[in-house]
C-alpha cells in the first residue's frame, strides 16, 4: 500500500455512490456509435452467403450500382490487399486460419460477409444487398473446411498432474459425466458498429467503435489496413454491454475502413440483429466431459477431463482458445485434487467464428464439476454439501494441483454461508414432503473462485495475453483531476469507479474528477476490459500515476506554505496544513503556482502536473463466492421455476458495492439464460435456426427471480488496495448452481441430462424416459 | 433489417379500401396494427408491393353488442379488447399474446387474419365458435372459424377480401385458457408452444353439457379436439373421465417439430393441458 | 414521398417521408432524436418503446406515416427543462437500475404510464409491465426495485 492509502480517509472508496454515467444515459443523450452522423455519411450492408459451405462462383455487383440510392459495391478484389486478421495467440501447434476480409474463393458459413453495399441510407444499401446475385457451388462434407487444417482440429493439448492414471485404477469409485454446452450468442443490447472516417488532409483515419479493446482494435486495424497506427484514432463514446464479443476485429470493420478511406467519405456499419444472431457474436460450444476417482471417503483422487470447442469457420481470434484452455484448467476450482489431467483442444465448422463471452471456459467447467460432485454423492451415498467440505481447501493461500497459486480468500466460509442462507437443512425436509405430493423441488449449491487482474505473468488457462496497463493522471489549471484509462466500460461503471479512487487520493469530490476513456488519443495504452479486469488494473496505474502526482502537488504545497510534508493533507480540493484550517490552498492555485510561479517553478525543477504509470500485476486475483439456488420442476411439462437465487460473494475490498451487485446480478441473469434458456442451433445442413429474438430467448424479467446477496471482504494482496477483480465468477457458478438444482430434483426419478439448456421439453423427456 | 419500399395506400371509407383491394388484392398487404406484417417486412420476408392502411376507418373502431354476439371491428387494438371486449375468454387469451407494447398496436382481426398456427386469439375463436366478417366489392360473408383457418398463415380470405370484424357468441360458458411456452415456470406473454382455449357447459346436474378444446402450437391451424370433445359430452366431470379426454386429444394430434419443441413434447403437453383445463371446467 | 403531420415532444413537425420509414427512423435521423435505439427491429426487444397517444408501442414496428396526426412522446421528453431528472429516471440512478444504458430509454417509456395511476404497484405487475424490454445488463431486479418505491411515493 502506499503512503497516502495508510493516511488517507477513506471517504468515497466503499460507497454505493450513484454513477456519474447514469444522468446521459437516463435522459437519451449518451450517444453510442449508432447515433454519430457526420455530414456526408454512407451506410453500409452487406452481402452475406446464404450457404454454410461453397465454392464461390460469381458474385455480380453490376445490378446493385442501379439502385437508387447507392453510391458504391465493393467485392472481395476491392479488398484484396487488407492483410488477413490472424489471432495473436502463441501456442506450440496452433494451425492459424487467416481470415480475409471478404472472401473471394469460398464461404464457410451462413452469413460470412462477401460483398459491401454503400449507400445513402440503410434502407437503400439493403435495397443494393438484395440486388447482388451471388452464385454459390455448395461443397461436399467431406472438404476440408481449411486446407491447412487435415481433420479440424486446430489446436490440441494434454498433459497430466500428478500421476493420473493410478488414481483411477485404485480408485474405489469412478463417476463419469458429459455435458454439451450449447452455442449461444453474446447478444448485447447494442449490436456491433462502426463509422470510419478518413481526414485526406492528414491522413488520419478516425474509427468510432463499439470495442472493448480501443488500443488493440487501433493496432489490429493498422495492420490490417496497413496504415501506421499512430495515424488511426479509435473513439469508443458509449458501449452497450460487450460480454466479451466485442474483442475481435471483424472483417465488417475492415470494409467500412477500406470504404472510408477510398471513399473519402465517412462509412457507418450497424450490425442489425439478423446479422448479430446469424454471423455476429457466437459464445462457447464445447463437448466435455469430466470423470472423478474417489475413495470409500469420497475424497478425490484424481480428475481426468475432455473438452473439445466448436470454435467455427475460423480460429483466427482469441475466442477460438479461451473457451478449451480456461475450461480445462478451472476444473480443479476450489477442491483438492491428488492429481488432475486434461486433454483440451478445438475444432472448427461450418458455423460462425465464435468470441469470448463472459465466463470463457468457465461456465462449462463449472457446471460440469459440480453435477459431478453431486453424482458422486449420490454414488457413495453421502449427502453432496458433505462431499464437498471432504475436498474443498481451507480459507488462505492455495497452490493447486496445476500449480496456480491461489492469493487468500474466503472459499469456505462462502460456502458455508450460502448454505445457512439457502437454508440447506431445512430444504431437504422441505423436499422430501413435497415428493409425497408429486412435486419435484431441487436445490444446487456451486462454489467458485475467479482468477483476475491477470498480468504479462500470465495465470489461469496458461493463455498469454495478459500483459501491462498504463493510466495518465493530471491536474489543469481549474484544480480538476483528469485521469484517462485504456480501459473502456460497457456498462461496468468505471467512470464512477475511477472517480471514488482519485476522489479518495486528491481530497476531492468525484463530480470533480474527470474520467476519460474510449478514445486512443487520449489515454495511454492499455488492453482494455475484459477477463474482469478492469478493477484491478485502474485501481493499479492509478495508484501508481496518482501518487507521483499526488507528490508533486504536495512539493508546491510545502513551498507555498513553509511547512513540512508529514503536516500536509490533501482535503475538500485543497492542500491544507493539518489542523489549521486558515492555512490552505485551492488546488487550481497549486496549479497555476506550478505553471506561472518563478520561485515555486525554480525549486520544483519539472513542473509538470501529469504523470502516466504502468501496473503489471507480478500475480492475479482470486475473488470467490457461493450460489446456492432452488427450483421446482413441473412434471406434467418439463417446466422449471427458479425459488431463490442466494450469492455470498468475495471480491476483495469493494470500491463501490452498488456496482460490485449489479454485476453480480447481471452475471447471474447471463447464468439463467445459460442453464435454462438460450441455446443457438444449426440443422444438420449448417442452416442457423435460431435467427430472431422468438427463436433465440434472452431472459426476461419475468423469468428470473429474486436475487439475494451477502458479501465478504477479503482484502487482496496482489491487487493495489485489496481491490480483487469480479463479475465473470457469478455468471460461471449460476448455471452449475441450477443444473444442480434441476438435476436433483428429477434425480429420484432416475432422470439424467447431459445438455445445456435445460429445457423444459429435455427435462420432460428425461422425467419420460425413466 | 429495414422494409423494401411500397406503395402506401390510406384510404378513409370502407368502400375505398374494398376498391383498392379490388385492384391491387393480389399484390397488397392489409395493415392494421401492424404488428405481425412489418416484422416480416422488417426482415424482407414480406416485400408487398402495395400496402393498405386500414386504421383511419372510423366505422372499423367499434365493438358491437348485439343480444348473442360481440363483433370486434377490425380497427380495435388487443389492449382495448382486453379492457372492453366482455369476453372472458379473449381477455385470458389476450394476457398471453406478445408484450403490453405489443397489444397496443396490434388489432384482434390483424391477428386472426394473419393465421399463425401458434397465435392464441385464432384457438380462442374456434374454441367460441366465432365467425369472421368478410367484405369485399362483391358483398359481405361471415365464415366459422373452423372454415376460415385453412393451413400455416393460410385463409379463406381471398384477395379482394378484408377481415372486417370477427364475432364470438357471448352464451354463458365456463373458459379456461392455459399456455406453455419454452420459458421458466408461468411467465406470459410472448408466443406459444402450446396453448389450450376451452370453453363448457354444464348441465343440472354438473356433468358437461358440451365441451369445446381448442389448441395452438400443435398443427399447421389451430384445430379442435373433437374426439375429445364428444367424449366428454353429458360425461360426469371425473378424474377417469377428464384422463380420457386427455389421451384422446394428445392421439389425435400430429404436431409439427421446430427449433422449440419436438412433436412428442407437444403431445405431452395437449395431455397435461388438456388435464388441467377440464380441471378448471369441472371446478368452477 | 408521402406527407406525415407528427407532433412529437409537443412539437408538430410537417414532413414528407418514404412510407417505409420507420417510426423509429423518423425520430432519430430526421429529428435528430437518438434517445430511442433501435435493438431488433421485430419488437421483441423493445429498445425502440415510445409513446403513441400515451400508449407505448414498438417505434420500429409502425411506419411514420401512421403516425400521421398522433403525438409521439420521446425520453427526451422526461427530463426538466434544466435537466433536472425526472423522478422515474432519478428512482433508476438510486437504484443501479441501469448498466450500459442501451435499454434504458425503452425501459423508461414503458414504465411512465404505469407510474400515472398513482397506485402503489407490487413487485409481480412491474415484472410483467417490463417483460417485453430486454436487458443484458442488469437482471431486472434493480429496476423493479426502483419502480415499485417510486410507484409508493
Amino acid at each position: 500500500m502506499t503512503d497516502w492509502q495508510a493516511h488517507a480517509e477513506r471517504r468515497w472508496a466503499g460507497k454505493r455512490l450513484q454513477r456519474l454515467e447514469d444522468p446521459g444515459m437516463l435522459t437519451g443523450a449518451t450517444r453510442y456509435v449508432t447515433d454519430v452522423r457526420l455530414p456526408r455519411m454512407l451506410e453500409l450492408a452487406f452481402v452475406r452467403s446464404h450457404a454454410p459451405s461453397a465454392r464461390i462462383v460469381s458474385v455480380d455487383l453490376k445490378p446493385a450500382r442501379a439502385v437508387p440510392g447507392v453510391r458504391a459495391v465493393l467485392g472481395s478484389a476491392d479488398v484484396a490487399d487488407v492483410q488477413p486478421t490472424v489471432d495473436i495467440v502463441h501456442l506450440d501447434g496452433a494451425l492459424k486460419t487467416p481470415r480475409f476480409t471478404l472472401p473471394g474463393d469460398r464461404v464457410r458459413y451462413v452469413g460470412e460477409p462477401v460483398a459491401a453495399v454503400l449507400a445513402d441510407d440503410r434502407y437503400a444499401a439493403e435495397d443494393g444487398a438484395d440486388a447482388v446475385i451471388v452464385e454459390l457451388e455448395p461443397l461436399g462434407e467431406d472438404e476440408p473446411i481449411h486446407d491447412d487444417i487435415p481433420g479440424g482440429r486446430y489446436f490440441h493439448q494434454a498433459a497430466a498432474h500428478g500421476d493420473v492414471d493410478a488414481a483411477f485404477r485404485q480408485a474405489r469409485h469412478v463417476v463419469r459425466r458429459r455435458l454439451h454446452a450449447q452455442r449461444v450468442v453474446t447478444a448485447p443490447l447494442e449490436t456491433c458498429g462502426i463509422v470510419a472516417d478518413y481526414d485526406t488532409a492528414t491522413g488520419e483515419l478516425t474509427c468510432y467503435l463499439s470495442t472493448q479493446q480501443p488500443h488493440l482494435a487501433r493496432a489490429g486495424l493498422a495492420e490490417a489496413v496497413g496504415l501506421p497506427v499512430s495515424d488511426i484514432r479509435i473513439i469508443c463514446p458509449a458501449m452497450g454491454g460487450g460480454f466479451g464479443g466485442k474483442e475481435v476485429i471483424l472483417p465488417e470493420y475492415l470494409c467500412a475502413a477500406v470504404a472510408a478511406i477510398r471513399l473519402r467519405r465517412p462509412v457507418r456499419w450497424v450490425e442489425d440483429r439478423s446479422e448479430a444472431l446469424t454471423a455476429g457474436a457466437h459464445g462457447k460450444e464445447a463437448e466435455a466431459e469430466l470423470e472423478a476417482a474417489l475413495d470409500d471417503d469420497g475424497r478425490i483422487l484424481a480428475m481426468r477431463s475432455r473438452f473439445v470447442s466448436d470454435t467455427g469457420a475460423y480460429s483466427s481470434g482469441i475466442g477460438a482458445y479461451v473457451e478449451f484452455m480456461v475450461g480445462a484448467f478451472t476444473v480443479p476450482g476450489l477442491y483438492d485434487l491428488g492429481a488432475y489431467a486434461y486433454d483440451t483442444g478445438g475444432v472448427v465448422s461450418h458455423k460462425a467464428p465464435i468470441s469470448p463471452f463472459r465466463g470463457v471456459g468457465m461456465t462449462t467447467s463449472q457446471t460440469l464439476r459440480e453435477v459431478l460432485l453431486d453424482d458422486a454423492a449420490r454414488a457413495l451415498g453421502t449427502d453432496r454439501m458433505e462431499l464437498r467440505r471432504r475436498n474443498m481447501v481451507a480459507d488462505g493461500p492455495w497452490r493447486t494441483v496445476l500449480g496456480e497459486e491461489y492469493e487468500p480468500g474466503s472459499w469456505r466460509t462462502a460456502f458455508e454461508r450460502a448454505l445457512e442462507l439457502i437454508d440447506y437443512d431445512a430444504f431437504l425436509v422441505r423436499q422430501a414432503a413435497a415428493r409425497g405430493e408429486g412435486r419435484l423441488l431441487g436445490i444446487g449449491v456451486s462454489p467458485f473462485v475467479e482468477a483476475a487482474g491477470i498480468g504479462s505473468a500470465g495465470g489461469a488457462g496458461g493463455l498469454p495475453g495478459g500483459s501491462h496497463d498504463n493510466a495518465t493522471v493530471a491536474i489543469d489549471l481549474s484544480g480538476h483531476i483528469t485521469v484517462a484509462l485504456p480501459t473502456f466500460s460497457h456498462g461496468q461503471g468505471h467512470r464512477t469507479t475511477a472517480a471514488q479512487l482519485v476522489a479518495d487520493m486528491f481530497g476531492v469530490a468525484p463530480e470533480d474528477v474527470r474520467v476519460i476513456d474510449g478514445d486512443t488519443a487520449r489515454t495511454p495504452f492499455g488492453m482494455g476490459t475484459f477477463g474482469s479486469r478492469s478493477a484491478v488494473f485502474i485501481a493499479g496505474t492509478v495508484d501508481r500515476a496518482g501518487e507521483l502526482v499526488r507528490d508533486k502537488l504536495l512539493r508546491v504545497g510545502e513551498i507555498l506554505l513553509e511547512a513540512a510534508r508529514e503536516d500536509l493533507e490533501l482535503v475538500d480540493g485543497t492542500v491544507g496544513v493539518r489542523g489549521v484550517p486558515s492555512r490552505r490552498i485551492p488546488l487550481a492555485s497549486v496549479a497555476g503556482a506550478a505553471h506561472f510561479a518563478p520561485h515555486v517553478r525554480a525549486e520544483l525543477g519539472d513542473p509538470t502536473l501529469t504523470a502516466t504509470a504502468f501496473f503489471d500485476p507480478p500475480r492475479p486475483t482470486h475473488s470467490n463466492g457461493t450460489i446456492a439456488a432452488t427450483v421446482e420442476v413441473d412434471p406434467g411439462t418439463g417446466g422449471v421455476a427458479i425459488d431463490r437465487i442466494v450469492v455470498v460473494e468475495d471480491c476483495g475490498t469493494m470500491v463501490n458495492p452498488m456496482i460490485v451487485e449489479g454485476q453480480i446480478r447481471g452475471g447471474v441473469a447471463q447464468g439463467v439464460g445459460l442453464a435454462l434458456l438460450e441455446r443457438y442451433v444449426y440443422d444438420e445442413s449448417g442452416q442457423p435456426q435460431t435467427t430472431t429474438l422468438a427463436e433465440y430467448l434472452l431472459p426476461r424479467a419475468t423469468d428470473m427471480p429474486r436475487i439475494e446477496i451477502e458479501h465478504i471482504e477479503t482484502p487482496s494482496e496482489n491487487g493495489t488496495g485489496g481491490i480483487k477483480g469480479m463479475a465473470e465468477g457469478p455468471a460461471s457458478a449460476t448455471p452449475a448452481a441450477l443444473a444442480c438444482a434441476v438435476l436433483d430434483a428429477i434425480a429420484p426419478h432416475g432422470a439424467s441430462i447431459e445438455e445445456l439448456p435445460l429445457r423444459p421439453e429435455t427435462i420432460a423427456a428425461a422425467l419420460a424416459s425413466r | 433489417m429495414k422494409p423494401s419500399a411500397f406503395e402506401y395506400l390510406a384510404p378513409e371509407s370502407c368502400d375505398e379500401v374494398l376498391a383498392a383491394l379490388a385492384g391491387r388484392g393480389d399484390d397488397a398487404a392489409v395493415l392494421a396494427g401492424g404488428q405481425s406484417l412489418i416484422p416480416m417486412m422488417n426482415l424482407r420476408i414480406a416485400a408487398p408491393p402495395v400496402v393498405i392502411d386500414i386504421m383511419r376507418i372510423a366505422e372499423f373502431r367499434t365493438i358491437e353488442r348485439g343480444e348473442e354476439w360481440i363483433e370486434i371491428g377490425a380497427g380495435i387494438r388487443m389492449a382495448q379488447a382486453e379492457r372492453e371486449s366482455a369476453s372472458p375468454l379473449i381477455e385470458y387469451a389476450l394476457k398471453h399474446v406478445g408484450h403490453a407494447a405489443i397489444r397496443n398496436a396490434g388489432t384482434v382481426c390483424g391477428s386472426i387474419a394473419h393465421a399463425d398456427p401458434a397465435a392464441e386469439l385464432p384457438a380462442v375463436l374456434l374454441a367460441l365458435d366465432g365467425e369472421v366478417v368478410l367484405r369485399s366489392t362483391r358483398g359481405v360473408r361471415a365464415v366459422a372459424a373452423d372454415d376460415f383457418f385453412r393451413s400455416y398463415f393460410t385463409t379463406a380470405r381471398e384477395p379482394d377480401e378484408l377481415v372486417v370484424a370477427v364475432r364470438i357468441p357471448t352464451t354463458p360458458r365456463r373458459v379456461a385458457f392455459l399456455e406453455v411456452t419454452p420459458r421458466l415456470g408461468g411467465s406470459t406473454g410472448e408466443f406459444a408452444t402450446v396453448a389450450v382455449a376451452a370453453a363448457a357447459e354444464r348441465d343440472d346436474a354438473g356433468r358437461f353439457a358440451s365441451v369445446s378444446l381448442a389448441f395452438a402450437g400443435v398443427a399447421e391451424r389451430a384445430i379442435r379436439a373433437r374426439e375429445a370433445e364428444t367424449l366428454l359430452a353429458g360425461a360426469e366431470p371425473t378424474g377417469d373421465a377428464i384422463a380420457e379426454a386427455a389421451e384422446r386429444a394428445a392421439d389425435a394430434v400430429d404436431p409439427p417439430e421446430d427449433v422449440h419443441a419436438g412433436a412428442d413434447y407437444r403431445r405431452e403437453l395437449v395431455r397435461a393441458l388438456t388435464r388441467r383445463a377440464l380441471g378448471e371446467l369441472a371446478s368452477r | 414521398m408521402t406527407p406525415v403531420s407528427v407532433t412529437v415532444n409537443g412539437t408538430t413537425h410537417e414532413l414528407d417521408v418514404p412510407p417505409r420509414l420507420l417510426l423509429a427512423d423518423l425520430l432519430r435521423d430526421e429529428l435528430g432524436l437518438t434517445g430511442t435505439k433501435i435493438g431488433c427491429a421485430m419488437g421483441a426487444c423493445g429498445a425502440c418503446t415510445v409513446l403513441v397517444d400515451g400508449e407505448p408501442v414498438r417505434s420500429c414496428l409502425m411506419f411514420a406515416v401512421q403516425a400521421d396526426g398522433r403525438a409521439v412522446r420521446t425520453v427526451e421528453d422526461l427530463a426538466g427543462a434544466s435537466g433536472e431528472l425526472h423522478p422515474l429516471q432519478a428512482a433508476l440512478r438510486e437504484h443501479h437500475g441501469l448498466q450500459c444504458g442501451y435499454c434504458t430509454p425503452g425501459m423508461l417509456m414503458a414504465i411512465t404510464p404505469l407510474l400515472e395511476s398513482g397506485q402503489p404497484l407490487e413487485r409481480e405487475d412491474v415484472r410483467e409491465a417490463i417483460a417485453g424490454n430486454l436487458c443484458r445488463c442488469t437482471g431486472y431486479e434493480t429496476i423493479v426495485d426502483a419502480v415499485v418505491e417510486e410507484s409508493r411515493r
